[in-house]
């Protein structure tokens, strides 16, 4: 508060009662006054009548239209009342310069520099020790923060839960047959065990489609995949890892809900349109001597959106 | 009068509490519209109780859904519509061999199944008002359901196939279950709203505000265009809490919160909350300031 | 000190002013308060309107405040999985999270819950809105100019604080359509070069979903991140108060004064009844209009998915960005950069930001106008900076749009592949566009002597002799607004002794104040 002293006093004019500054702004201030006064009125009593619907339990739109029409017009009457009632100016304030001198400056300056530089000069051991401990406790600290967080990733990007053998289950737990789904069916599959897992859900959910009667071969190297026309790819989008959950089967495109990337089904998933850079990764399959799905291995490549230790 | 004995009750009672404690004490009452369903234990899928017929399922083994063969005794009705109104592109014989003159492959619809063709022609989509659209689009119906019937009955009677005309009890069906179901299968083409969406190139999935149950089962069962068939992957019962779902909750949605900004979800209300909210209290603070 | 001292001491302390004067001299004699005290409630506050935008943005952000604090008594931050028998009977019997399960209970079994709700959601989405506006005004007009650009620094960055914690908000109810959008959030840290899976790992406590998000999420969004908006918010106001306001040139405004209304009453009357009504519409907006349906929605599970999901409004240019930008990844020397995603949705808002932190440096540096600026430019005053600013948000409203490409494509019944297609055309060729169109607009406007105000209509008129005169037609009332000189606010000092009543003609004098 001490810079008031040092300031210019503020100055400050004397008004006449009767000074147009002083007089309201409307033109029939009673005519306002009276306009003013139902607004507020009206707010009082929808904030009243707020009240009284919520002791009666009253739906949520009741509650609003009465909780926001009173605050509504409770405003618009104190607004009004600010603006056509009150004096009307309009008034001036005086801006000062916030610089100070420059003697008040160098001062300020010379204070640092000076008693600074004075003190660190002269014990440059103790400041660099400090200075050395503080910025080590700075790095030092940094290491639990973080690494408290969480465990680091290792591997677990690179794997799902999918095994040699792994039963193809849907999200009930029920395995899947040969013989359920039609051609242009489509249905969302785990490995058995985890259909009820957070990691199941999120990692290792695959689209499985049967595409066909006869086996089918979405790539070379995939003879084997795709028998009697069931192929399953992972359903995590290679853009964003959102589920692939559209399928359209006479286009013959799985569609990323999200950011729309499209994949081809019958050519291995490769994205021919939309932001994924990836083909969306293929599970191998077969089927049993009792006729269930169930995958001859892992994913070959990580599955869903790109990340920097995949090669 | 009793909204009176009421308001006096009530504050009676804010008298002898104190009104904080009251206000406070209330806060577990239910709120808002109650909600009813009726309730069983949804079967689970089972494929032993399927039954097949031509490598065609003609039953779940349970009752959630009759499926009904249209009466062969409509067929030669049903062959003189077809003649008339489909033949130009399906060809006489209905196996997709248009008459001469005409260019282009249509589907072949023998073996299809009467739940297809009544689906197609009870949607309006067929006769197709464009038959080059990539995707015919839901319109008034141009034949009757008797007609759309005997269509089926008399594509039927060349190959008998499945699935047949599904009938639904909804009655009985879960609609809790429905809605899990529904966001699993559904939402990701018809959103989880149901108001249906663009799909690639130029399909679309169409809304389900407006579809009556027999036609959603049917698009489940036999997957028109684009669209998943749901076979052997649910149950009759599954099916019918899908239906459940759609024609209550989806077609009638309570929106208890207000208007419900046509399901477009963010979109909607990010246009309300600027053209609405930001631009109202804009005006209005054109109005608390001044224009100099 | 005897008592009688003590007893002079607060006559003089006000007490001619009765229970106020009393206590505001108690007050002073402790902290000091009068001069300060008088000197603020003399405080002009210029009148223009567009000044009243960033008081929307403060009073949404008080009626964040006070509802989320409401939801805050119910909602539980907690993964774990509870089967759902509430009052909304779809959901009957579904495992959900105690998230999940805690918000659908908030909106039906807490009375007022779903008005509380929708009302902290409407104001969000009228918190960033108006942020934006206000921004927008500020930097068409030229108010962020030295001194004050560190407030402009501290907008800046409550905009985007506001605009994560927003993110932040949406995810908390772990509905079908957030958990989607938390699932796109992991994939975008992910895509962070060389450090990103750790980034994500230790955000999310493990690969994804984990079981703390919910929680780290609820801790942030309602106590780290509105703690520093609250500080900052102060400070902006502090700034505001320390440096006064700018304003519009105009007869008797200077860049040595400030012309409006005093903070009180004028001021206090009209800000006070704004903020009622801010909160009025908020709430009727609650009342009338349904946001965030999560009921409708279902629990989060990460193997379902709705289409047409969107992001709220003010995330929606990233998530356009993210759709249109074309599938590029970087491959090579045994990694991955995901370019896809960390242009679109790490670099360009980095970019976009970092413009908005530097600009005052910019323009100080292109302009070389190192000056005071204390009254305001109009946008026309400087073509090429609001043809800037115009680029820009052509840009990001292009971006926008292109995050519901596929509701355009629906609505219009076009394919989605080619509205793609277009919206990438347009994205790319929309600050080129807007530029040259706003500089062309602004130049002109400038140099039109007389723009934007009321023309005088002309009478004409023919002489008998056929001769056509043009005379300017006498003026409407409304036409001529009296502006009075503008004047100090006037102090009132009783010289007589005061009689207990208002008394207007006699008793009081007014007198200077040295």
């Amino acid at each position: 508060m001490s810079d008031h002293e040092h300031r210019t006093p503020v100055s400050l004019s004397g008004l006449a009662a009767d000074d147009p500054h002083l007089a309201p702004a409307a033109r029939n201030p009673l005519l306002v006054e009276r306009v003013i006064a139902l607004s507020l009125l009206l707010g009082l009593v929808l904030v009243v009548g707020f009240g009284v619907a919520y002791w009666m339990n009253a739906a949520p739109w009741t509650l609003g239209a009465t909780m926001g029409g009173g605050l509504f017009f409770l405003g618009t009457g104190l607004v009004a009342w600010g603006k056509y009632l009150m004096p009307k100016g309009p008034f001036v304030e005086e801006r000062h310069r916030l610089a100070n001198s420059e003697a008040d400056r160098d001062a300020f300056a010379a204070a640092i520099v000076e008693r600074g530089g004075s003190v660190v000069k002269r014990r440059k051991v103790l400041g660099g020790l400090l200075g050395g401990g503080l910025g080590a406790f700075g790095v030092v600290a940094l290491f639990p923060l973080l690494r408290s967080l969480g465990p680091l990733p290792k591997g677990t990007l690179f794997h799902t839960d999918w095994r040699a053998g792994s039963y193809a289950v849907d999200q009930t737990g029920r395995r899947v047959h040969v013989d359920d789904l039609a051609v242009g069916s489509i249905v969302t599959v785990f490995p058995e065990g985890t259909e009820n897992t957070d990691r199941g859900q999120a990692v290792d959910q695959t689209v499985l489609i049967r595409i066909s009667n006869q086996n089918y071969v979405t790539q070379k190297g995939r003879e084997s995949w795709g028998p009697m026309g069931y192929i399953a790819y992972s359903k995590l989008c290679t853009h964003l890892g959102c589920p692939v959950g559209l399928y359209e089967q006479q286009l013959q495109l799985l569609v990323c809900p999200c950011h729309q990337s499209m994949f081809n089904v019958t050519n291995g998933a490769i994205p021919n349109f939309g932001p994924a850079p990836r083909p969306l990764p293929q599970l191998p399959l077969y089927v049993d001597a009792m006729g269930y799905i169930r995958s001859q291995s892992d994913y070959h490549e990580p599955v869903g959106p790109g990340f920097w230790e995949r090669s | 009068m009793n909204t009176l004995r009421h308001l006096a009750r009530y504050a009676l009672a804010a008298a002898a509490i104190g009104a904080p404690l009251a206000w406070a004490l209330p806060a577990h009452a239910a709120n808002g519209p109650v909600y009813q369903t009726s309730r069983h234990n949804a079967g689970t899928p089972n494929s032993d109780v399927v039954t097949k017929k031509n490598g065609q399922i003609t039953s779940y083994g349970d009752s959630a859904i009759t499926y009904n063969v249209p009466s062969p005794a409509l067929a030669a009705l049903g062959q003189a519509l077809y003649l008339q109104n489909c033949a130009s592109c399906h060809g006489t014989e209905a196996n997709g061999v248009p008459a001469a003159g005409t260019t282009g492959a249509f589907p072949n619809l023998v073996g299809l199944g009467p739940a297809t063709i009544d689906f197609w022609i009870e949607s309006g989509r067929m006769p197709a008002a464009d038959p080059r659209a990539v995707q015919a689009p839901r319109r008034l119906p141009r034949l009757t359901h008797d007609q759309a019937l005997a269509i089926a009955a008399w594509i039927n009677s060349l190959s008998p196939s499945y699935p047949a005309i599904p009938t639904v009890n909804v009655k009985s069906a879960n609609v809790a279950q429905g809605a899990a179901l529904f966001a699993l299968n559904c939402a990701a083409c018809h959103t989880i709203e149901g108001d249906g969406d663009a799909l690639a190139r130029s399909t679309f999935a169409p809304s389900l505000r407006n579809i009556p149950a027999t036609q959603v089962a049917e698009a489940i069962r036999t997957g028109p265009g684009n669209m998943p068939r749901f076979t052997g992957n649910l149950s009759d019962y599954q099916v019918a809490d899908i239906v459940k779902y759609v024609t209550t909750e989806i077609q009638h949605p309570r929106n208890p919160g207000g208007l419900g900004l046509g399901g477009l979800g963010p979109v909607a209300e990010g246009f309300v909350a600027l053209l609405v909210g930001v631009a109202v209290l804009a005006l209005v603070g054109f109005w608390v300031g001044e224009r100099q | 000190m005897s008592d009688t001292i003590t007893k002079r001491q607060r006559q003089r302390a006000g007490g001619r002013y009765g229970a106020v004067g009393r206590a505001l001299g108690e007050l002073d004699d402790r902290l000091g308060v009068a001069r300060g005290g008088r000197t603020f409630l003399d405080k002009i506050f210029p009148d223009h309107w567009s000044f009243m935008l960033g008081e929307i943005a403060l009073y949404s952000f008080v009626i964040l405040l006070a509802t989320g604090v409401f939801l805050s008594l119910y909602y539980v931050p907690s993964s774990t999985i509870v089967t759902y028998h509430g009052s909304y009977l779809p959901l009957d019997g579904m495992p959900m999270t105690q998230a999940y399960q805690s918000s659908v209970n908030l909106s039906f079994a807490v009375r007022a819950g779903l008005l509380m709700r929708q009302m902290h959601h409407w104001a969000a989405d009228i918190f960033i809105g108006s942020m934006v506006v206000h921004m927008a005004r500020v930097f068409f007009t030229g108010a962020f100019r030295k001194p004050r650009e560190l407030n402009w620094t501290i907008g800046v960055t409550l905009l985007t604080l506001a605009i994560v914690n927003g993110f932040l908000g949406y995810s908390l109810p772990d509905d079908l359509v957030s958990g989607t959008g938390i699932r796109i959030a992991y994939s975008i840290i992910l895509s962070v070069p060389l450090v990103g899976t750790y980034l994500a790992f230790w955000v999310f406590g493990g690969n994804y979903p984990g079981t703390v998000i919910l929680q780290r999420f609820f801790i942030l969004h309602v106590l780290v991140v509105p703690g520093i908006m609250l500080a900052l918010v102060t400070f902006h106001l502090i700034l505001l108060v320390r440096q006064k306001h700018t304003q519009f040139p105009g007869e008797g405004r200077t860049e040595d004064n400030v012309v409006g209304s005093p903070m009180f009453p004028v001021f206090m009357a009209k800000t006070t009844g704004f903020l009622f009504i801010v909160a009025g519409v908020t709430a009727a907006m609650g009342a009338f209009f349904q946001i965030n349906p999560i009921w409708q929605f279902g629990p989060y599970d990460a193997a379902r998915i709705s289409y047409a999901v969107q992001p709220d409004w003010y995330m929606g240019f990233l998530d356009g960005a993210l759709r249109i930008f074309p599938a590029w990844q970087f491959h090579g020397f045994g990694h991955t950069i995901p370019l896809e995603v960390t242009i679109p949705a790490v670099i360009f808002p980095g970019l976009v930001f970092g413009l908005a932190y530097a600009w005052p440096a910019l323009e100080r540096r292109v302009t070389g106008d190192h000056a005071m600026h204390n009254l305001l430019d109009r946008p026309s005053d400087r073509p090429k900076r609001t043809a800037a600013g115009v680029a820009v948000l052509a840009l990001i409203s292009m971006l926008f749009i292109a995050s519901s490409t596929d509701v355009i494509a629906n609505y219009f019944k076009v394919s989605l592949n080619t509205v793609l297609w277009t919206m990438r055309i347009l994205v790319l060729i929309s600050p080129f566009v807007a530029y040259p169109i706003a500089y062309k607009i602004a130049k002109e406007l400038h140099e039109t002597k007389g723009g934007g105000r009321r023309k005088v209509t002309n009478v004409v008129t023919r002489t008998e002799s056929g001769e056509y005169v043009a005379v300017p037609a006498p003026a409407y009332v409304d036409d001529v607004r009296e502006e009075l000189e503008p004047t100090p606010v006037p102090v009132f000092i009783e010289e007589t002794e005061p009689t207990g009543e208002d008394d207007a003609s006699g008793g009081v004098r007014v007198v200077e104040r040295d």
